[in-house]
């Protein structure tokens, strides 16, 4: 009898992923969404072209290309993994492995665009 | 004859217990986060393409649609920060001399800086746009 080795899972690379962009979002969701949802919309009434260059100095520095870069991408990693378990949990009949390609494979091109979008800035 | 299989457990089990009702909810904050970011990667995009896309993207995310979306997400990232908050103490067990340190205490070190966060953040970002659009508005 042969005995094929265990697949190895990407369980615990989609874990951390997702336990990343979880913490994240903690601290600086709701921050976040308060920026966009009353802070830009106060101050740049008046002055989009001063608001348009302050929003791209903080996204043209490494820093805050960084943080932007990792704030979209994990949280598209962990909004996703959870969709994608919220489908199984639904009883959506769709394999696994499936709606798995599907979501994670989503949220890697979703970050290859920021990425590419955040550099070209 | 082998008894048949039990019925599968149906679609809508969530909804018949409060505690599963809850986990789904909490399950479900992924959806508006997910638009929401996806909304703000186009934002990026349009902020690349000049000044009047980036004033677009402003107009676009001041619509009654919009707003709403940023609405349900504020209150969607709040119970998906108060829910993950609760759960570090089962994943974060910090050994100490007399055993492990209290949950309630890792729950208040995470919930006290988190929520100094949400309030001192968005101030900056207003002091600092402040600064850029001419002395503050």
């Amino acid at each position: 009898m042969t005995r094929s080795l265990p697949r190895r899972s990407q369980e615990p690379v989609a874990w951390s992923l997702f336990g990343a962009g979880g913490m994240l979002l903690a601290f600086l969701g709701p921050a976040l969404v308060l920026i966009t949802l009353l802070v830009l919309p106060a101050l740049l009434a008046d002055d989009v072209a001063a608001g348009h260059a302050a929003v791209l100095a903080a996204l043209r520095h490494p820093l805050g290309a960084l943080l932007a870069f990792a704030g979209l991408s994990l949280t598209f990693f962990h909004t996703l993994h959870r969709l994608c378990h919220g489908l199984h949990d639904l009883h959506v009949p769709l394999s696994a492995r499936l709606v798995g390609w599907v979501g994670y494979g989503t949220a890697t091109l979703l970050s290859l665009l920021a990425g590419v979008w955040l550099l070209g800035l | 004859m082998r008894k048949p299989l039990p019925p599968r457990q149906d679609a809508l089990w969530w909804w018949r217990h409060p505690a599963y009702r809850r986990y789904m909810l909490r399950e479900a904050t992924a959806l508006p986060l997910f638009l929401y970011a996806l909304c703000l990667l186009y934002g990026v995009r349009e902020l690349g393409r000049g000044e009047t896309a980036f004033q677009a993207w402003l107009a676009f995310m001041e619509s009654p649609p919009l707003i709403a979306l940023q609405a349900v997400a504020l209150l969607a990232v709040l119970w998906h920060a108060w829910t993950w908050f609760q759960l570090v103490p089962k994943i974060l067990v910090i050994p100490t001399r007399h055993g492990t340190l209290p949950g309630h205490w890792l729950r208040l070190a995470h919930v006290v800086p988190a929520a100094l966060c949400w309030l001192l953040l968005p101030l900056l970002a207003w002091w600092a746009l402040g600064q850029f659009a001419g002395g503050g508005a």
